[in-house]
């Protein structure tokens, strides 16, 4: 709980620091801030409090989560030291936005109340919405800021509906009440609670971006500003499946039938319309964007086979697949810097000519994303394949396995493209401290696949 | 201990490569390398299989990092690091980009191939046989030829394609272990999988071995890649990988899904036996002579699957003397194919003629090659290929027969070959060509004598798979009481 309070106050601190017009001092303050709440989350290890009536509980499970999100942030935030050093104005704001986006991560993890968790979603949002349009100048920013709103605002509009209805039907906000009472139905669910349902996972579904609901994500992340993209593909991902898991996994499901057809309908459907849209696309960010609704639908299959380490597999598939993915925008922005602004796959030719160890690290990321071994991202997939057919879903197993070799394809081919080499070579300049936390995370990857975590949540 | 060391020295060695600058010290240092790997090997063959080494690594999952053999993951080992002094040495004084990481790309290979045909665990075989994957992928990328990017990617998602249904079939079969689920193939060799999975599970198992061989639909990656590749890529590709699908096959299928292997058998000979027709007449009709020798290569390898789904007794043993015969068979032709471009500055055989006169010695050994390749007999090449052919006649003349196609339809087109490269008239572009030099002598001469050797006396390697051979047999003799006794 000191950890929450913490991080809300210390967004403050941050905000106003910027009073201070000097912006060398920003970064390392608020790494110092995540790094204190991260000391402060790993101290409640274990103890398993709640609070607001119930309306928090901070258990291990949301204790896992903050801390990996709080280690994502701060690898983020380093990254911003380079990233922001062209900015003149507001940048402690961003910092401040995003650590206020992080405090209502912290809700989402750690909710046992629909309020709180529609509190949690709203604070992690606002300050998104804000931060997407960060380039005030970028018609593309505007763009993507404008979008995300409206979006964002009516699936919050379906997701409070969905409460409501819920609420109406059973008097509750509590996820353990909600639970019995729909399980005292036997499956045949009054049509209020159905819908109402439905809406609650269709506004959750929003926020992680599960097709058919992606339909905005490509474009955000087009437009943002490359940090916050990375921000947004990372540790709002990660904080929308913990959302997500305490909701099902650890909360509603088994969910009436129904309910839990739509789900691997959204499964299958994120599979394939991210790869399929994933292979024609020509602009990196946007190519992410395609694949991180591919990786929504393998974590999705692994909270719906709702085998009891469902959980943990999570934290390490969130965690691994945002430690590859933040040095492959940390990679990008700097060829897109070297190529004068553009954003198309063809940025990244020559990089292995010109720096072959920076393209080696690209090559185990990529691996990563695409789960080949001995990478980290191999190991999440096994699990994944490994719970959901311990669990006997062996059809669908075989269809995200199809969907995987895909997914090799468009990381290959960017991969290729770093490998050939290009007529108009630009120089590519890779700051010190970037080229340390690409190395850092590559390493990473790799260590992490070979000696696989496993957190008992 | 000492296959930790065999694992781990070409890594080691390759990761020390990329260090070093001069070329010449590059390859002397891989070559020595991969030749002091040769020697463990033959220390390995004098020890007791006991010799294992085995540490836990992942409790939760049930993997173990252990290593081991039987006869056959050892004919295995010895035909890898036969051929890999060979493919280094095969670069050696030609002119290369990035020598120090092409060389350690190749090392890689080996390590990656030499963990495939050593583990003792499931999870572990698929890291290795994943991870074979990458640096050859790079081989084929930064130093193949002509489109070499379009093609590489297809052979890399195809065979990937194929390794993530293995993934499956692995995870599937290892939740079927009794208690804390292991993935040890020793464990997994005991489960005895109800016969109407194992049906299904063949397939999902089979195809990444189908298409690593290839077998006949899964085939069509292989004459482009073929084609595309640098002469030490193929030979990689055509001498080792190739058989990591048979041996994949022997690891899985046998022991895992006899029932299934039973059950499928026929339609995957008839499989097996068109690739092997198909493969020969395409290979007649080339005129690029690295994609006849691709086709070729094709012919042979779906003739030793065929032997491979009979597996009785003469068709093992024949097919596994053919797995080591063939690979060096391969090698030695890929750099002859090498030879023959530098010297004639085309593959197209409608271009070439008459080499014998500028090069009368490369003819000869060009002859014997060749010889082998087509199963004369006091070849090695004959010993497998003739062993083979006894064993589908035991199952059906017919199978014979077709399988029998490869020998003639083979010699037709290598000697027809023959005699468009080296036979004709002085041809004046070859005027200022000059023959072997010691290098090549080097390279073709050991190969040459090994395969001749062999051919004469094949007891040695007869003898080092008879038991594990006889092992794999039984596996589908007592499946077959239960198939027969099942409706189809």
């Amino acid at each position: 709980m000191s950890a929450l309070i913490f991080i809300a106050i210390f967004g403050i601190i941050v905000l106003y620091l910027g009073f201070a017009n000097n912006k060398a001092i920003l970064a390392p303050i608020a790494i110092a801030g995540l790094l204190i709440t991260m000391a402060l989350s790993i101290k409640d290890w274990g103890v398993g409090s709640k609070y607001f009536h119930d309306m928090v509980v901070i258990d291990n499970f949301s204790i896992a989560f903050n801390v990996s999100m709080l280690i994502i942030t701060t690898l983020i935030f380093l990254f911003g030291v380079n990233y922001y050093k062209r900015m003149e104005h507001h940048v402690a704001e961003q910092y401040a936005l995003m650590i206020f986006a992080l405090t209502g991560a912290f809700l989402m993890t750690s909710y046992s109340n629909l309020i709180m968790l529609f509190l949690g979603i709203e604070i992690l949002s606002i300050p998104l919405y804000i931060l997407a349009g960060g380039k005030k100048t970028s018609y593309r920013s505007n763009e993507a800021s404008f979008k995300y709103f409206l979006l964002g605002s009516f699936s919050t509009a379906f997701f409070l509906f969905g409460i409501a209805l819920v609420y109406g039907a059973s008097s509750t906000f509590y996820l353990p009440e909600i639970k019995t009472y729909i399980s005292q139905f036997n499956g045949h669910l009054p049509p209020m609670l159905m819908v109402g349902l439905l809406f609650i996972l269709i506004g959750v579904s929003f926020k992680v971006a599960v097709a058919p609901f992606h339909f905005w994500s490509p474009d955000v992340y087009e437009g943002s500003p490359t940090l916050v993209t990375a921000f947004m593909a990372t540790v709002v991902k990660t904080a929308g499946f913990a959302a997500f898991y305490r909701l099902l996994g650890m909360g509603l499901l088994p969910l009436p039938a129904p309910l839990e057809k739509t789900l691997w309908v959204m499964i299958g459907l994120s599979l394939l319309v991210g790869n399929l849209a994933a292979l024609k696309q020509s602009n990196f960010k946007r190519l992410l964007a395609y694949s991180a609704i591919v990786h929504t639908g393998f974590m999705l299959l692994a909270m719906l086979s709702q085998h009891d380490s469902a959980g943990s597999v999570l934290l390490y598939y969130t965690f691994v697949y945002s430690l590859a993915t933040i040095p492959l925008f940390i990679i990008f922005i700097h060829m897109k810097r070297s190529a004068k602004g553009l954003e198309d796959l063809v940025i990244f030719r020559g990089l292995y000519k010109q720096k072959p160890w920076v393209a080696v690290f690209m090559t185990i990321l990529l691996m990563s994303l695409a789960g080949l071994p001995p990478t980290s991202g191999f190991m999440a997939k096994y699990q994944v394949f490994t719970i959901s057919i311990s669990q006997g879903y062996i059809a669908i197993s075989i269809f995200a396995i199809v969907m995987a070799i895909i997914g090799v394809y468009y990381y290959f081919y960017v991969l290729r493209e770093a490998f050939t080499d290009t007529d108009t070579p630009n120089p590519i300049l890779i700051t010190k401290l970037n080229a340390v936390l690409i190395v850092v995370c590559g390493v990473a990857v790799v260590l992490l696949g070979l000696f696989t975590f496993t957190i008992p949540i | 201990m000492i296959l930790l060391i065999i694992l781990l020295l070409p890594l080691v060695t390759g990761l020390g490569i990329l260090f070093l600058r001069n070329a010449c010290t590059v390859r002397i240092v891989a070559l020595t390398s991969t030749i002091v790997n040769l020697l463990l090997t033959f220390v390995v063959m004098g020890s007791s299989p006991a010799a294992t080494f085995s540490v836990e690594w992942n409790n939760l999952m049930g993997i173990s990092f252990s290593l081991g053999f039987d006869g056959i993951s050892l004919l295995m080992l010895l035909l890898t690091n036969l051929l890999f002094p060979f493919i280094i040495l095969a670069g050696f004084k030609r002119e290369q980009n990035q020598i120090s990481v092409l060389n350690f790309l190749i090392l890689l290979t080996q390590a990656a191939l030499i963990g495939v045909f050593l583990s003792q665990n499931a999870f572990l075989f698929y890291i290795f046989w994943e991870l074979t994957l990458i640096p050859i992928y790079f081989i084929l990328l930064l130093w193949g030829g002509e489109n070499s990017r379009a093609v590489t990617l297809k052979f890399f998602i195809y065979t990937l394609a194929g390794s993530l249904f293995l993934l499956i079939g692995i995870i599937y079969i290892v939740q079927l272990t009794p208690g804390v689920h292991s993935t040890d193939f020793s464990v997994l060799n005991q489960l005895h999988i109800p016969a109407a999975t194992q049906i299904w599970l063949f397939w999902v198992l089979f195809i990444a071995f189908a298409i690593k061989m290839p077998i006949f639909p899964f085939h069509t990656w292989q004459p482009n890649t073929y084609t595309m590749a640098s002469t030490q890529g193929v030979m990689i590709l055509g001498g080792v990988m190739t058989k990591m699908g048979i041996y994949g096959a022997l690891r899985f299928l046998f022991p895992m899904v006899p029932q299934g292997v039973l059950y499928w058998q026929n339609i995957v000979l008839v499989m097996c036996l068109i690739g092997v027709v198909y493969a020969s007449v395409i290979a007649f009709r080339q005129t690029n002579l690295k994609r006849l020798i691709a086709f070729s290569s094709m012919a042979h390898i779906s003739l030793m699957a065929a032997a491979l789904f009979i597996y009785n007794y003469y068709a093992a043993q024949g097919l596994l003397f053919q797995v080591l015969t063939h690979g060096l068979t391969v090698v030695a032709l890929f750099y002859m194919v090498q030879l023959i471009q530098d010297k004639t500055k085309t593959l197209e055989l409608p271009q070439m003629g008459g080499l014998k006169h500028a090069a009368p010695k490369m003819a000869i050994l060009l002859l014997m090659i060749l010889l082998v390749s087509v199963a004369l007999p006091f070849t090695a090449g004959f010993i497998g290929e003739f062993l083979i052919i006894i064993g589908l006649a035991k199952q059906s003349i017919w199978v014979a027969l077709f399988g029998g196609t490869t020998m003639i339809l083979g010699a037709i087109y290598m000697l027809y070959a023959y005699q468009r490269i080296m036979l004709g008239d002085k041809n004046a572009s070859l005027k200022n060509t000059t023959d072997l030099v010691r290098l090549d002598y080097w390279m073709l001469i050991p190969l040459i004598a090994i395969l001749f050797i062999l051919g004469i006396y094949p007891q040695p390697i007869l003898n080092l798979v008879e038991v594990s051979a006889n092992t794999m047999q039984n596996l589908l003799t007592s499946a077959t009481g239960i198939v027969t006794a099942m409706p189809h």
